[in-house]
């Protein structure tokens, strides 16, 4: 497959893994740690969505499905599937060391796993969704926090996980 | 003169010298094994007194249960185990068994020492 479609696809479907996964487990509800509440007012005040905010904040603060998304496509290039896993595993150990639960951070580990597994037999490879995982990461965090937190906030109303 | 990362590699390949492990371990063995893992896992911790499932609200519990971190642990230990191609005897399934009931144990006695639950001055707000 030509890698920059591969990318493109990747990036959508590491996005909407880890936005789903994350706003199912509520992270857009309540801030878990003070340094998200702190981000979330910070973004509501340059006019942006307060669910949006604590979602941004939340990710800041604590290995979520972002990260579990990017350490489980890491592990899928060294290691394989296992590798996949072991990331769910570490990832694990980061969310108890921050201060989560970390439901949101194993669960999107082991689908981002499954996502890749599937994908492989298209020919797509675990690099393109290191890269597109990076893509979707700035655009949640990178770009616009203002829009971002927005359309954020209009998914979490979806999922009826609104602040 | 003491590496840990090295020693442990070198512990774990000695099986490889005694014809303990099986490298050509297929991937039906792999699949059963990773659901015999679980399984056992589950139920040794059920057998333990954990309760299965954590306490509500289920999205925001620090609890331990036998549904959540319990499989967790034992499939990611279990793939390390599987990278390092030491899979024991049976096709890896003794193997799938120990690791099952040691992190159930693991999760039963050590897991609140290792990973203490955050401290809530305050009830109900912000840590």
């Amino acid at each position: 497959m030509n890698e920059v479609i591969g990318i493109i696809i990747a990036a959508i479907l590491c996005w909407l893994n880890f936005v789903i996964v994350d706003t199912y487990f509520g992270l857009p509800e309540q801030p878990g740690v003070r340094g998200a509440r702190i981000i979330g007012e910070n973004v509501e005040k340059r006019g942006g969505d307060i669910a949006g905010g604590f979602f941004q904040g939340n990710i800041v603060c604590s290995p979520d499905a972002s990260a579990g998304t990017l350490m489980a496509a890491i592990g899928y290039l060294l290691l394989g599937i296992p590798g996949g896993i072991i990331a769910a595993f570490f990832v694990f150990i980061g969310n108890r060391l921050c201060a989560d639960p970390g439901y949101a951070g194993t669960v999107g580990s082991l689908t981002a796993t499954l996502i890749i597994f599937i994908c492989s037999f298209v020919g797509f490879t675990p690099e393109m969704f290191i890269v597109g995982m990076v893509i979707a990461i700035l655009t949640v965090q990178g770009i616009d926090h203002k829009r971002a937190s927005i359309l954020l906030g209009k998914i979490a109303d979806k999922f009826n996980r609104h602040a | 003169m003491f590496d840990l990362a090295y020693n442990t590699i070198f512990f774990a390949s000695y099986g490889n010298i005694f014809g303990l492990s099986n490298i050509t371990i297929g991937l039906f063995d792999v699949l059963l094994a990773y659901v015999v893992t679980i399984i056992a896992s589950i139920v040794v911790a059920l057998i333990l007194k954990i309760p299965l499932l954590p306490g509500k609200p289920y999205r925001y519990s620090f609890d331990v249960s036998a549904i959540y971190p319990t499989p967790i642990i034992a499939i990611g230990i279990f793939s390390i185990f599987l990278v390092l191609n030491y899979t024991f005897m049976y096709n890896g399934l003794v193997l799938a068994v120990v690791i099952g009931a040691l992190s159930a144990l693991f999760v039963k006695y050590l897991f609140d020492f290792v990973f203490p639950k955050p401290l809530d001055e305050d009830k109900g707000e912000d840590i």
